[in-house]
């Protein structure tokens, strides 16, 4: 097993280690969505016809909402215990800190759209199919990869920054919005009144593109990102 | 040379550092120590000036002389949510030590954490965790200690192991020394430097030295 894998290996365990002891992020992230959800079952559904027009609208703002929690989580173990320095000081390429970070991050949201996603068809559009349903979901899974390399990103941009909480958000949501509107696409392709094959796998290589474009540039300057 | 802001924290520093030397920084609050300190760790990176590290020019090459760096400060820098174990498990496919395995139980034991080795770290005293601190600094055998403060918080026992630590150092392996206590610090390197308002002002010897001379000399130069 070579060295660089190692780490990463090394880096998902201690990550998902300190998640399965502390529970605190998923957990955030799960009720957060749950109950936007029924937010909008309960604000808007109910007294509206075209409900259905909406489900993947209603579906990815969740999405994006939660994965601020998410994103906002991320290097806070190691601001708050101090272990930024040990982890910097180790002779790890600083893009295996990023491939971490956003694994990690595509597993949380991951784990929210697969909540997320079924409650918007059972409340918006309950006559869809298990197989769109899939759809949907691999769509989604892709839009994950994107918000994730953002949020992955922009998090160790501002892990020095003392206005973080505020930063982190300002940045990170502005970014994703046409990652998010293409998710949402996607999804009314399949979820509308009229799927359109066509459309669904346009939002999907937008989408694809947009995690390669973005892992592009994260590739070129992160090392400089966490080095002083 | 570094500056943070319009503050010049390190102004000139030439510091050449043999295979096996021990150097001793002292100096007042704001000196600039912890900025030096933090350059030969690679966590800071000088303005201006060149830092080369077992040959490796930094920050460029600063990867490949990290595997030989251990870095120690007065926090331990280990996951107060993951237990003894797992942070050193952690920290030793990091380093790519080899035979990880026996190494964290060998370092575990050294320190005298073996037998909490599967509690979380919030379960520890300061103390324990600074020694686990103690065992992440020396599991992958580094060639350099980088220690910043490292003695703070430590129990007369974390001390005397600490000063194990580098008593048991091979040959060739070269320690950096930040404190405020001047004692210790003639005690246990070969060369004592001075810092005052990021500038070396004065380095002694510590072979013969006279230790309270200098340490007049010592409060006259930090006021």
């Amino acid at each position: 097993m070579s060295l660089t894998w190692r780490q990463l290996r090394a880096l998902l365990r201690k990550d998902l280690r300190i998640e399965l002891r502390t529970r605190e992020t998923i957990a955030a992230m799960l009720l957060f969505a749950v109950v936007a959800m029924l937010i909008f079952q309960f604000a808007v559904a109910q007294r509206s016809a075209e409900v259905t027009l909406l489900a993947g609208g209603f579906a990815w703002a969740t999405i994006a909402l939660t994965a601020v929690l998410g994103v906002g989580r991320t290097w806070v173990p190691e601001r708050e215990q101090r272990v930024i320095d040990g982890l910097l000081v180790a002779p790890v390429p600083r893009l295996v800190f990023l491939v971490a970070r956003t694994v990690v991050l595509v597993v949380y949201l991951t784990a929210v759209e697969l909540v997320v996603m079924p409650l918007a068809v059972v409340f918006f559009a309950p006559d869809t199919g298990l197989s769109d349903l899939g759809l949907v979901l691999v769509s989604g899974l892709v839009a994950n990869v994107g918000i994730a390399l953002v949020g992955a990103f922009l998090a160790s941009m501002s892990v020095f920054s003392r206005a973080r909480e505020l930063l982190l958000p300002v940045l990170f949501l502005p970014v994703i919005v046409p990652n998010v509107i293409a998710a949402a696409g996607a999804a009314y392709a399949v979820l509308g009144p009229a799927p359109d094959v066509a459309d669904y796998r346009g939002y999907c290589l937008f989408l694809g593109v947009y995690a390669v474009t973005f892992g592009l540039v994260a590739y070129a300057i992160y090392d400089y990102v966490l080095d002083d | 040379m570094r500056a943070f802001g319009q503050r010049t924290a390190v102004a000139g520093v030439d510091l050449v550092l043999p295979a096996g030397h021990r150097v001793g920084i002292v100096g007042p609050n704001g000196a600039g120590k912890s900025t030096v300190v933090r350059m030969l760790a690679t966590l800071a990176t000088p303005d201006s000036g060149t830092l080369k590290l077992f040959g490796h020019a930094c920050p460029r090459d600063a990867n490949r002389a990290r595997g030989s760096l251990g870095y120690l400060a007065h926090d331990p820098l280990v996951y107060l949510d993951l237990t003894a174990w797992q942070n050193l498990e952690l920290f030793a496919d990091l380093y790519g030590v080899s035979r990880g395995r026996d190494a964290i139980a060998a370092a575990l034991d050294r320190v005298g954490l073996l037998a909490r080795a599967l509690d979380p770290v919030r379960t520890f005293s300061r103390g324990m965790a600074q020694r686990l601190g103690i065992a992440r600094l020396t599991l992958h055998a580094p060639r350099l200690l980088v220690l910043d403060e490292a003695y703070a918080g430590l129990d007369a026992a974390g001390t005397a192991l600490l000063d194990g630590v580098l008593e048991a150092l091979p040959a060739d392996g070269g320690v950096v020394l930040v404190t405020h206590e001047i004692e210790r610090a003639i005690a246990l390197t070969d060369e004592v430097m001075v810092l005052r308002a990021g500038r070396i002002v004065e380095t002694v010897s510590t072979a013969g030295l006279d230790t309270a001379g200098f340490l007049a000399r010592y409060r006259g130069i930090a006021g």
